[in-house]
């Protein structure tokens, strides 16, 4: 309707001008609101990373199957077509014995020195087993890994299976943790912004009496009140989105290392415009929900 | 408007509980055996019944402590009867639900014994408020609230606020108020008990003359000579009861 429109401009003005007559409640409110939402934004922040690596961690995703030395080189040809028809296996590479010794000595340099002593190649040869993209999670590895188990020829498997789900322990722990945390803050937000939001009605019940008075309805006393709850919690929320943003830029690249072991090596992210705008319209609901709980609490108009 | 197809719905509503409310079609409030009890035996009004038409303009007096005030805020629901009936507007005031009272408030302008402004807001903000309520465009309400600030010779204090404005200057504030959104019943308690006389008068003409736009208009007053000046009909209230009911000699009835 018009009317409302006409009245969001009363509704506006009278907010501002309750927040304007108790700066420090209201300062207070939004800087609780700002560092309860910065502790749930940095879990945010640290599970999004951690969730955006095992996505792209999937994608090196592969299993190494060693084969027996005593395979003769037509089974191993075999071996790599019956591999090939695994469910889940997209291609297999196979890496010959010396290749295999190539590498190695690639990869430790003048360490290859150790090897000169020996007559024979002691490495394996291998197949690198890549997965389709659809089993590049924990459990559709898993499944390939029991599939290429015990066939006959396949010495030994290996695959990042553990690190996989270790990680991934580690991620549902933080997210248990993150979520317990935001319960808890959403709460004593709720709490902090309702109490604030009384204290205001109580500030001002000469003011809502002669309002009733004039025909004001309750709604019309009541938005004002809602307004400045919704303000507040937006303020907050837009704190914490400045402070996390500061952390995010200054503070983390002093910690390289912890970075390194937490991501290996991938460079953080910050939210993307969505999650951030998340983030303001969630503190904006915690003020809005905690004004409508001082509202309904026993409050008459 | 819709106001009075709104009046007639609720008024039909009302007609099965208080058949004798509404024999007369032109009265604006009538009040049937009213009585108010603060505490237990102590009665603020005992069996009023009173009928005020449209657009009639009537003076309330009696001594401190008659019963005026109790029975002005009767009239627009801030006190609820003991016993007895009232009918305002067509809409019988002991029914009236949580969203019908302000409805009917927003027609009926209220000057109060204790003015009652916003402290914290301008002199042009506590005036609006009435136009506020109804969802008045911004644009007219600044227009409306100039206006009648100037009729009372108070727009150069707009911007002022209620606190730092001499009684004389809230009282008429408070007026400005009642009298901005061209209410159907005008309810002014002690309008002019802080005015001097020159401007006593200025303020009741202007009172009176909503009167003549077909406003309902009762005012409470202790001043005895205003009321002989205006030869009004005066109710005087005594003890809460009613005891003297009287137009003017060759007032027409
Ligand atoms: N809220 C209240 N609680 C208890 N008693 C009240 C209340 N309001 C009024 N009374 C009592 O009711 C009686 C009538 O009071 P009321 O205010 O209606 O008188 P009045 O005619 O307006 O007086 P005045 O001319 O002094 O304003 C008085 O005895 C008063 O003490
Ligand atoms: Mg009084």
């Amino acid at each position: 309707m018009s009317r409302s429109l006409v009245q969001l401009g009363y509704f506006t003005r009278t907010a501002l001008r309750g927040l304007r007559s108790s700066p420090i409640t209201s300062a207070i409110a939004v800087i609780t609101i700002g560092v309860s939402l910065v502790l749930v934004g940095a879990f945010m922040l640290l599970l999004g990373n951690m969730e955006g690596l095992l996505d792209r961690f999937g994608d090196d995703l592969y299993v190494t199957a060693y084969l027996d030395d005593a395979l003769a080189a037509e089974d191993q040809r075999a071996l790599v077509e019956l591999v090939t028809t695994v469910e889940g296996v997209e291609h297999v590479r196979m890496v010959s014995k010396e290749e295999a010794l190539e590498r190695f000595r690639a990869g430790v340099g003048r360490g290859a020195a150790l090897l000169e002593g020996l007559d024979e190649n002691p490495l394996p040869a291998s197949l690198e087993i890549t997965l389709a993209p659809a089993r590049r999670t924990s459990d559709g590895l898993r499944i390939v890994v029991e599939s290429l188990d015990g066939l006959p020829g396949v010495a030994d498997l290996a695959s990042g299976q553990d690190w996989v789900e270790g990680y991934l322990r580690a991620v549902a722990l933080i997210r248990g943790v993150g979520i317990g945390l935001g319960v808890i803050l959403a709460l004593a937000t709720l709490l902090i912004v309702a109490n604030t939001i009384r204290l205001a009605v109580l500030a001002r019940d000469d003011e809502i009496e002669i309002l009733a008075l004039v025909g004001a309805s309750r709604a019309f006393v009541a938005v004002p009140f809602l307004l400045e709850g919704l303000v507040q919690g937006a303020a907050g929320g837009a704190a914490a989105l400045v402070l996390l943003l500061g952390i995010f830029h200054l503070v983390l690249p002093g910690f390289e290392f912890g970075l390194e072991f937490l991501l290996g090596g991938v460079a953080p992210r910050f939210f993307s415009g969505a999650e951030a705008a998340a983030l303001v319209g969630g503190g904006a609901s915690l003020g809005l929900f905690g004004s409508v709980a001082a509202l309904s609490g026993g409050w008459r108009a | 408007m819709t106001r009075g197809g709104r009046s007639s719905r609720f008024w039909s509503r009302d007609r099965r509980g208080v058949p004798a409310l509404e024999s007369r079609g032109d009265a604006a409030i009538r009040m049937f055996h009213v009585s108010k009890a603060y505490g237990a035996g102590s009665f603020a009004l005992r069996d009023v019944s009173l009928e005020f038409r449209k657009g009639e303009f009537v003076f309330l007096t009696g001594p401190s402590g008659a019963g005026k005030t109790t029975l002005l805020k009767l009239l627009f629901s801030a006190e609820q009867p003991s016993e007895g009936q009232i009918v305002v507007l067509g809409r019988n005031i002991a029914r009236l639900g949580r969203t019908a009272v302000p409805l009917l408030r927003r027609r009926i302008g209220v000057v109060f014994q204790d003015f009652k402004l916003l402290p914290r807001r301008t002199v042009e903000e506590n005036v609006a408020l009435s136009l506020d309520v109804v969802g008045t465009p911004r644009r007219a309400v600044r227009q409306k609230v100039f206006a009648i600030l100037k009729q009372l010779g108070l727009q150069h204090r707009r911007y002022h606020h209620p606190l730092s404005l001499s009684g004389g200057e809230q009282q008429r504030i408070a007026i400005a108020r009642a009298l901005v959104n061209e209410p159907e019943i005008l309810l002014a308690d002690e309008p002019t008990g802080n005015l001097d006389p020159d401007l006593t008068l200025d303020i009741m003409d202007l009172i009176a003359s909503a009167a003549t736009r077909g406003t309902t208009v009762i005012v409470a007053t202790h001043e005895l000579s205003l009321v002989s000046r205006y030869g009004k009909r005066a109710v005087r209230l005594d003890g809460g009861g009613v005891v003297e009911d009287s137009l003017p000699p060759g007032a027409p009835a």
